[in-house]
């Protein structure tokens, strides 16, 4: 893998304008989701199929008594060890040379593993209608603008971000980044924390988070679950490597076949047959 | 069990035909990596022209990226000193100006007292708001108030938008303040 890049959001910076929201939805051309009022800032409950990233807004009484208004930037974390990847039956979703987990579109059938095994809850199924009114599903997450990361620019979010709440860079940098802000802010949030979860290998979205995880409505401890581990690194590889040999076995039956006819009728002329 | 005779040649003919036949079932085509190299990079061949916001007085620099005849992108220009590239989510739908469905094509024109609105054309409508302005503005326009030349028009109001760049609210201002207005107004004082 070449270098590794990750996308670093320092929450405490975030003031809610929600210009990444509309950023993704501009560059990735997604049609608007028009939501009823929520009872709160937030405009959508969660991240959708169309909306891929979602500005998340909790009200939070902290360990003084005060509110504490959070904002965080949600969308897909881009797990360095993904359980959407891992329950994939079709290989749809795959690794990016910059640690990206990105859905290929042509491959996907809409089976919906992936949504129910993400532990972040970021990855959401559309439906559509062929020509002939035939319904079909895709999935659809954030993919970190892949296409922009291959021409050299930075994600949309980050790009358009005023408060410089996100940043985009080398991992090992955003990684010392994110701790030394940890430090600078934990006067103010005595919980503050860098948010990278292990469980899942690391992510390539790295949280400065002012509150405990729960506090945001995230796993304290994510995990790829044991199912998909067994499916994608022990049953699948066995399983295609029996349907391998079945078809190296048929393509090498039919070569052989063919010299066998050829053998039977020119071996005379070819002569010297097991001469070593 | 099948009995192999190969000589030689054949057994390397074999040993080809397989090394082949693996190479075009296993390596010969990535379709992924064929079907990423087909699909153009969205802003490739578009003409970037530099414009400003109209949303709000701050006056971001915002890139238009237009391709066959219409706008494919917009995004904060970063060379512009006043948002270096950044933009609120405001200034950010800027494409829907130019490519949203309910965007305004023709001046519509509301009368007094009606609930309807009505399409006219450019022509029409400067020459009836000349024609009112200057109706309105000899009609109420003092002269002398408490014995003092005032020479104001009480009855029109200017109200400008963000949209208006420097030399525009330059010449708004003059003629209103030709005319005698006094109520002179600006939307972004925000």
């Amino acid at each position: 893998m070449a270098t590794e890049y990750v996308k670093y959001v320092d929450v405490t910076k975030c003031d809610g304008c929600r210009a990444c929201m509309v950023a993704c939805k501009n560059w990735n051309d997604l049609p608007a989701e028009p939501q009823d009022f929520l009872g709160t800032m937030q405009s959508h409950a969660n991240v959708t199929a169309d909306t891929w990233n979602v500005l998340t807004f909790v009200e939070h009484e902290n360990s003084k008594g005060n509110l504490d208004y959070l904002f965080r930037h949600s969308s897909c974390f881009h797990c360095t060890d993904a359980a959407c990847e891992k329950v994939c039956p079709e290989n749809a979703i795959s690794y990016t040379d910059k640690g990206m987990v990105v859905v290929d579109q042509d491959t996907c059938v809409g089976c919906g593993y992936c949504v129910q095994n993400c532990p972040f809850d970021v990855i959401q199924l559309k439906n559509y209608k062929d020509e002939n009114g035939k319904e079909y599903r895709k999935a659809h997450k954030c993919t970190m603008c892949t296409d922009r990361l291959d021409e050299g620019l930075q994600p949309a979010c980050v790009t358009t971000c005023h408060t410089g709440a996100m940043e985009f860079g080398e991992k090992d940098d955003i990684i010392r980044k994110a701790e030394k802000r940890v430090n600078e802010i934990k006067e103010r949030y005595p919980n503050a924390m860098v948010y990278n979860p292990q469980g899942v290998g690391g992510t390539h979205t790295i949280y400065v988070l002012a509150e405990k995880p729960s506090v945001y409505g995230l796993p304290e401890n994510p995990k790829v679950p044991t199912s998909a581990v067994l499916w994608k690194d022990y049953a699948q590889p066995i399983g295609k490597a029996m349907v391998g040999g079945v078809a190296m076995a048929l393509a090498g039956a039919f070569v052989a076949n063919k010299f066998f006819d050829k053998k039977n009728g020119g071996h005379e002329e070819d002569g010297g047959g097991n001469r070593e | 069990m099948v009995e192999i005779n190969l000589n030689r040649r054949q057994f390397l003919k074999l040993t080809g035909a397989a090394a082949a036949t693996l190479a075009v079932v296993e390596l010969g085509f990535n379709e992924k990596e064929v079907h990423a190299s087909t699909k153009e990079f969205k802003i490739a061949k578009s003409t970037v022209t530099p414009t400003i916001c109209c949303y709000c007085g701050v006056g971001c620099g915002i890139l238009v990226h237009t391709k066959d005849d219409t706008v494919v992108y917009t995004e904060g220009d970063p060379d512009n000193p006043i948002n270096e590239g950044k933009l609120c989510s405001k200034g950010t739908t800027l494409r829907q100006l130019y490519t949203s469905e309910k965007r305004l094509t023709k001046p519509l024109y509301r009368a007094p007292g009606s609930d309807k609105w009505e399409e006219k054309s450019w022509d029409w409508m400067y020459d009836t708001i000349a024609k009112r302005v200057k109706e309105t503005r000899d009609k109420t326009f003092v002269h002398k108030e408490d014995g003092m030349i005032v020479n104001k028009t009480e009855t029109i109001a200017s109200l400008g938008g963000a949209a208006l760049d420097n030399e525009e609210t330059y010449l708004l201002a003059k003629l209103m303040r030709g005319l005698g207005v006094t109520y002179i107004e600006h939307q972004a004082r925000i």
